[in-house]
């Protein structure tokens, strides 16, 4: 039985470590073929990662030791959380009982903090541009997220990510109630802000819509690689809740048969990155104030309709 | 149990419009977000004349539709100037009006909920008593509306969003007085008539502007 549960922390930590880099990959690919491109490799994401490696790494002049840390240590942090929350065993595995939901959502803050904080020591202009940017949009982001998790531990009394998922799959009718419905879609919007997707931030080094990227301006070689890894992983840890949790609970399993999750995951990951796609190509980015819009109205609807679940049978 | 769900996501939309229209800034689209609510009220009146076998009901959407719906609409769009799909009014600060909004709807509802809603509705009610709190948001949204912005049309569908919570509410209590009903729907035609002339003078109230001599 221990053996088991080490095998399926050992399975999960490294599915999420090895695989996210893919979903972005497949994502880009699927993107490209939509806009009649041909577009990358699906594992161009693996050959950056790579190449960034091989590379020198540049120390700007006047950056401190958390310049060179704090790419690991959030690193380390999005490790951790890949334990914790149900990305892909639906049941507890080792570390799981260390946090519980807000646990999580305050992990996501942290290792976005530290990340803050390493793209503000680099002392450029560009850099601290995005971070004033992220500031600025996010506090309506994390109260978002925060709020969304609130409202899913009352619907479920628990607020065990593991626990929630379980009563969802147990109790179908539950998936349809309002309150389940405005988080999910409060969570989408978030998931959208948060990976940097197109109404929002159209990824790449425009300083015109840059947010996310203006914190690795200054990073290069083997950091790099560090922090692009690190964006995959919280991509794919927040796409994984959204579906685990929220969208489509069902189809995993746990026990001697758990290595039959990695095809379920991957086929839910496709589905999802189909409505990525199609959002992606059909809606033109919006201007950067009206960030503030979009997560306002995520932000109301959350807790609008958090009001609404204690009231609402 | 399917209706109730129903009536609960159709009560939700409304409360959604009633966003939209708040964080909008073209005119043209606030009043056919309000078009869209009063569809959306009138099929929640359906949904109910079908659980409860009543005609009066029916005739109460489709009232509705054809008043609410059609007529102030198109009185409403015939005073927008030609340009209509470009005006707008300025200093609409969404996130500022969203988040005042939903402080002041929840803070309103909750303490007159708790005061007064609380020990008189739940025998009259027709899903339970919690199904009140949508017409009091909506009401609270409409005042809100009202306060907030300075354009006559804008105000004039804030007081259209109130009376639509009117009739929200009725729906909800049973049993309807379909003549109270009329009455508000002829209150409501009059009014836009009404200010549909006064427009024609002065299209923006300035807050101070009643009080000059």
């Amino acid at each position: 039985m221990a053996l088991l549960l080490l095998e399926e922390t050992i399975t999960q930590l490294l599915f999420v470590i090895l695989v996210s880099p893919l979903f972005a990959g497949i994502m880009a690919k699927f993107k490209s073929r939509v806009e009649s491109r041909k577009g990358q490799s699906i594992f161009q994401p693996y050959y950056d990662i790579a190449k960034y490696m091989r590379k020198e790494t540049l120390i700007p002049a006047g950056s401190s030791g958390l310049f060179l840390y704090l790419p690991y240590i959030s690193f380390g942090v999005y490790c951790l959380i890949a334990l914790i929350i149900p990305v892909l065993i639906p049941a507890p595995i080792y570390f799981t009982a260390s946090a519980d939901f807000l646990g999580g959502a305050i992990l996501f803050t942290l290792a976005g903090f530290l990340k803050m904080v390493a793209a503000i020591d680099t002392r450029n202009n560009f850099s601290a541009m995005g971070v004033s940017r992220i500031m600025s949009f996010t506090f309506l982001g994390e109260g978002t997220l925060i709020t969304v998790f609130f409202a899913v531990s009352l619907i479920t009394g628990t607020n065990n990510p593991y626990v929630t998922s379980a009563y969802l799959v147990d109790h179908p009718l539950s998936n349809l109630t309002l309150v389940h419905v405005f988080a999910t879609l409060a969570f989408f919007m978030i998931f959208l802000y948060e990976t940097g997707k197109i109404p929002l931030e159209s990824s790449g080094l425009h300083e015109l819509g840059m947010i996310d990227e203006g914190m690795n301006y200054e990073y290069s070689g083997k950091l790099l690689a560090i922090n692009k890894w690190s964006s995959y992983m919280k991509q794919y840890l927040l796409g994984s809740v959204l579906l685990n949790v929220f969208l489509i609970p069902w189809g995993l399993t746990s026990g001697a048969s758990f290595l039959l999750d990695l095809p379920v995951m991957f086929g839910k990951w496709l589905i999802l990155i189909a409505i990525i796609v199609i959002i992606e190509t059909s809606l033109s980015k919006i201007r950067l104030f009206k960030i503030v819009d979009f997560l306002a109205a995520a932000f109301t609807f959350s807790i609008l309709f958090l009001f609404l679940t204690e009231l609402i049978p | 149990m399917i209706i109730t769900s129903l009536v609960y996501l159709l009560s939700a939309l409304v409360l959604i419009t009633a966003f939209y229209v708040q964080g909008q800034r073209y005119i043209v689209s606030m009043i056919r977000g309000q078009f869209f609510q009063s569809i959306l009220i009138a099929s929640i009146s359906f949904l109910l004349a079908w659980l409860e076998r009543s005609t009066d009901l029916v005739i109460l959407g489709i009232l509705l539709i054809v008043l609410r719906g059609i007529i102030v609409t198109i009185l409403l769009e015939r005073r927008v100037p030609d340009r209509k799909h470009y005006i707008f009014e300025d200093n609409v600060n969404v996130p500022y009006l969203f988040i005042i909004d939903l402080i002041f709807i929840v803070v309103s509802v909750f303490i007159i909920y708790s005061l007064a809603f609380s020990s008189l509705v739940p025998d009259y009610s027709f899903l339970g008593s919690s199904d009140l709190l949508f017409p009091l948001l909506l009401f609270f949204q409409g005042i809100f509306l009202i306060t907030s912005r300075k354009s006559t049309i804008t105000q004039v569908i804030g007081y259209i969003e109130e009376e639509n919570s009117l009739v929200l509410f009725a729906l909800f209590l049973l049993p309807i007085p379909v003549i109270i009903e009329a009455s508000v729907f002829l209150d409501v035609l009059a009014l836009v008539i009404i200010s549909v002339i006064v427009n024609k003078e002065k299209p923006v109230h300035e807050v101070m502007e009643a009080l000059r001599g």
